[in-house]
Parts: structure tokens; sequence; C-alpha cells
């Protein structure tokens, strides 16, 4: 099974747009090496990569469908209380874009 | 060399639900930012997403439309990227399982009817709108989590017209299905472009090149024109083309760079816990089809069995908004033709010569069929329903009441127009003489003298129909 690198957790990082200092980095070196032992015990399991990854623990198909109805929205002032910068009811943020 | 374009579109269709895909949360557009939106669309912690059912019923109704085979079990993922327009970190979309597979449709072009492949159609949610400033960018959550489908087809377009007919398609299906308005330049459907060239007469494909967010058809055509020289001219010089999105300026009417692919992204799509799988029964589905509105080629059919040519038909197919206003003159029983030369005709030019879509045109449909009936009654000839018509222009009142009104009201009264005759006749027997011996133009007397005695109301045709007979029987 793949070894979790320092580098490979540093481009995860650089993908997911965060800084990781060297001790960060050693440390989840040494958990990765634990949970990828785990993951080898589980590999021993024969068929084990046939399974389809599970989300629901049970059979749960349901058929509810909410119907189309719309309810009041909420205040303005309300729903951009936790932005810190906003202009004309908009919430402003440095450009995105180049 | 010749090459051959390879042009694949993704469609996304904005839906007029009430409310949007995940949350009950409105849906309406051009109002003041962040005044429709609640806490599902704005991910507050612990909320909680439940599809909404008319777009589940709109994706099967569209998926049918397109003939494709529908899931019967409709399960979300998340589609996970960091980006500001998206207020969860994750767009709920239909990764796996999309609601449709494997449809086509049919375009004419150059008078051939050619089936494009599609691929899929799946449901997601629409991202908060983004205004960018020069040093800043605003947002706006109204948008965010209005729901969509997109439709992707199979690359099997060759030309921009093709490209243009396929988009063109789409709309007509989503607007008279009653999904979206399908308006391209509010952004409502949305349309991007993959094309990439290949030697004619070979089958691998080449590098593609991704041409986003066109915003009218001609814009499509155009691009897509302007794309395949640009390619073909690359190529040509032993180049080879660069994955990567562009964008097309409308000014230069050229596309343009936007980035160059590296790496495809990865979303770490995994299915949407919040939602369990739905299971759609056999009725539901049925159902949805069932009661789906009509669509323009069925319209088509049945403007046809009404009597109406291909020509007019298609005039009034051109948008649903004409044709719906059609269907309802045509339930006052008037002539189905009539109806459709007035709606081309007068209706047409008074909107074009004010500018405005037959959504805004006040004569109420039953006030424009009751004024075709008094013309198919004889009761007002052409050119009084024409006077009566640009006073019904300014204010919307039954036709009947002009009529009155303006002193229209023709005699159409066999008992009284035979009365009139018959005294008429006994007091030139002279005439009548005339007459029999060939003079034609004792008609035109006669007929003048019966329009003075009712005012210019006798029923021109049927006077002259019964002074004929009368004449005859002397």
């Amino acid at each position: 099974m793949k070894t979790i690198t320092k580098e490979i957790l540093r481009e995860a990082a650089t993908k997911l747009m965060f800084k990781l200092t060297e001790e960060e980095l050693d440390q989840l070196v040494k958990e990765f090496d634990i949970i990828v032992k785990q993951m080898e015990l589980i590999g021993e399991i024969p068929g084990v990569d046939e399974v389809e990854p599970m989300t629901f623990p049970f059979e749960c198909a349901v058929n509810y469908l909410r119907e189309d109805v719309a309810t009041k929205p909420v205040d303005r002032d309300e729903i951009l209380k936790n932005a810190k910068d906003v202009v004309d009811g908009q919430i402003r943020l440095p450009k995105v874009v180049g | 060399m010749e090459f051959e374009a390879v042009i694949g579109l993704e469609i996304h269709v904005e839906m007029k639900t009430n409310s949007k895909m995940f949350s009950s949360g409105p849906v309406s557009f051009g109002i003041d930012p962040n005044t429709e939106v609640n806490i599902v669309d704005m991910a507050f912690p612990g909320t909680m997403p439940v599809p909404n059912k008319q777009a589940v019923i709109n994706a099967i109704r569209v998926s049918n439309a397109l003939h494709m085979s529908i899931d019967d079990t409709v399960i979300f993922e998340r589609k996970n990227y960091f980006y500001s327009d998206l207020p969860k970190g994750y767009q709920i979309t239909q990764q796996f399982r999309p609601i449709g597979r494997e449809g086509y449709l049919t375009i004419n072009v150059n008078g051939e009817d050619k089936k494009i492949g599609i691929e899929r159609l799946h449901m997601e949610e629409d991202t908060c709108k983004q205004l960018h400033s020069w040093d800043f960018s605003l947002l706006d959550y109204n948008r965010a989590g209005i729901p969509l489908i997109e439709i992707v087809s199979k690359p099997e377009m060759r030309s921009g017209e093709e490209a243009a007919k396929y988009v063109e398609k789409i709309r007509s299906i989503v607007s008279f299905l009653d999904v979206s308005d399908g308006k391209m330049e509010e952004g409502s459907l949305r349309c991007d472009v993959n094309i990439s060239l290949r030697e004619k007469g070979t089958e691998k494909f080449g590098t593609k090149v991704e041409i986003k967010n066109l915003n009218s058809l001609a814009n499509i055509q155009k691009a897509i024109e302007f794309e395949i020289s640009r390619q073909s001219i690359i190529l040509d010089f032993g180049g080879h083309i660069e994955q990567e999105t562009r964008r097309f300026d409308e000014g230069s009417k050229e596309t343009v760079l936007m980035r160059v692919k590296t790496d495809a992204v990865d979303y770490k799509y995994f299915t949407e816990p919040n939602i369990a799988p739905i299971k759609l029964s056999k009725e539901f589905i049925e159902g949805a089809i069932k009661t789906s509105p009509e669509l323009a080629e069925h319209r088509l059919e049945r403007y046809k069995s009404l009597g109406l040519n291909d020509y007019d038909s298609s005039l009034l197919l051109s948008n649903k908004e004409t044709s719906d206003y059609f269907d309802e003159v045509n339930k006052s029983g008037a002539n189905p033709k009539l109806i459709a030369n007035w709606i081309i005709g007068d209706v047409q030019s008074y909107l074009n010569k004010n500018g405005i879509s037959i959504k805004e045109f006040k004569v109420a449909p039953k006030h424009l069929g009751g004024l075709i009936k008094l013309v198919e009654a004889n009761k007002v000839s052409n050119k009084q329903a024409r006077e009566i018509f640009e006073h019904m222009l300014v204010e919307d009142k039954d036709p009947e009441l002009y009529v009155k009104e303006l002193g229209f009201v023709q005699v159409s009264d066999e008992g009284e127009l035979l009365s009139i005759i018959s005294e008429l006749l006994d007091a030139n027997p002279n005439l009548i003489a005339d007459y029999k011996a060939g003079k034609d133009r004792v008609l035109g007397f006669f007929v003048g003298q019966i329009m003075k005695k009712t005012q210019g109301k006798a029923n021109p045709s049927l006077t002259s129909k019964l002074l004929v007979q009368e004449i005859m029987k002397r």
C-alpha cells in the first residue's frame, strides 16, 4: 500500500489552499502511518475491493419530496449578519478573478 | 488538410420553480440582492437539504421529451470545491446516477433531419451570483440553490449551425414544458461548448477546447465557426492544440483564452449523506409525463389538423407565448386560419411597431376571437374589423360594444333586406328590364339605394345575393 509522505501531504495542503509547518507534517506522517497499517489489515479481507462504498448503514430509500411551495426568506440584515463587509446588501470580498 | 469538427454541448437550464432545489427559499429573478435567501441556501450549520418535487417532475418531463431512460432512484452527490460562489463548499449534484440517460433529439439542417445523441441529464443547484468590480467582488445569494438541469450531449455535432439548432431545440423543449423561460441573454439557459478537430475520415478525437458562457444562439454559431478556423490554421501549420478554456468576445467576434487546463480538478465526489435515496414510483414518473405540457412538435401536429399550413404554424410556434395566445383565441371557436392571419399580421405588426412582446399585449384573447367571429358572421366587414381592432388596442373592450359605439351593425336580417328590395324593385320595373337586357350596372344602383335606406349598414354580400335572386324572380 502507498505510504503517505511529506511530499504528498504538502501537495494536498497546497491544493486545499493552506500551509503546513514542518512539525505538523511530521505529526501527520506519523498519524497516517497508523491509519495505513489499519487499512492494510482491512485489505487482507478477501474481495474487499469489490464492495461499494457505503453511505447509508441500511437500505433506506424514501419517497418523500418537498412540495414546491416557497416560504418567506430570512430578513436580509439577519442573513448578512455574519458577513464582515457588506456593501449595498451584498457581501464584499477581495476580487476573486484575475 | 481537411478537418472535421467534433462538437459536444453542456447546457444548464435554470428552472422557474416557486422554491429552490433543496430549500423552500423563493425563486424569482431581478429583485434586490440577498432578499430571496434562507438558511439552507446560506449553508448555515445544521440545515438540511430536501429535494423539490416540482424540480424532479420537470427533470422527468425534459428527460422524456429527449427520449431518455429515466432512473427511478434519485441519488445526489457532493461536488467539492472551494470558491466564493459556493456557500457550502460543495454543490449538490447527480454525478453517478443522472435522472435521465441515453436519449436524443432531432434537428433539421439544410432540409435534412439529424439525430443528436444525449448522454445524460441531471439535477443540481445553482451557485451564488458574483459581481466583479475592478478591485473587489460582490456576492448575491439569491441565485444560490435555484434548481438546474444540466443536459450533456454526445460529441455528435459537426458545425456551428448544428450546435445552434440543437440549443434552439432544447430551448423550445424547456420553455414549452414550462420548465424554464429559456432566456439565454438573462442566463436562464447557459451553454458551454467542447470542440476539437480531427482529420476527416479518422476516428480518434483531437485535443478539445472548451468555450464558456455563450449568451445567444448567434454567438454559439460564431464562436464555433471562429474556433474551427483557429484550430485548422494551427493544425495546418503543424502546431498542436492546447487543452484550454476560452470565452467568446462579442466585440472582436473571436474566442479568447481564459486559462490553460492543467490537471483535471478532483472534485472528490461522494454521496450526499443528508438526502436518503428517493424511490420514484412508476405512477409518479408516468403521472409526470402524462400531465406534461404540450411540446412544440405536438402543437405543430395539432395546428396542422386545424388546417394551418407549415409556415403559419412555425410562426405561431416560434415562441411559447405566441402559441399560447393563439390557443386562447382559438377557444372562442373562431376560424383557426383567420386567427392565425390576425396574430401573424395585425397583432405581430403592432407588437413590432411598439417593441413589445405578446406577453405585454393588452387585447384579451376572447375579444380578438369575438372580433374575428363578427367578421365570419358578416356582421362587420374586414375594414370595419380593423377599425374596431385599432380601438381595442387603445381600450380593450368586447368588440360588440365597439360595433354599437361606432354604428357598425350590419343589416343581415334577410326579412328586413327583402322588404327593402321588393319595395325598390316595385318602384323601378324599367330597371329590372334593363338588367335582364344585360345592363349589369343597374345592380350597382340598386345596392346604392339599399345602402342609402339602411345608412350603409346592409351586409354587402348578402344584399347582392338577395337582390339578384329577387330580380330573377320577376
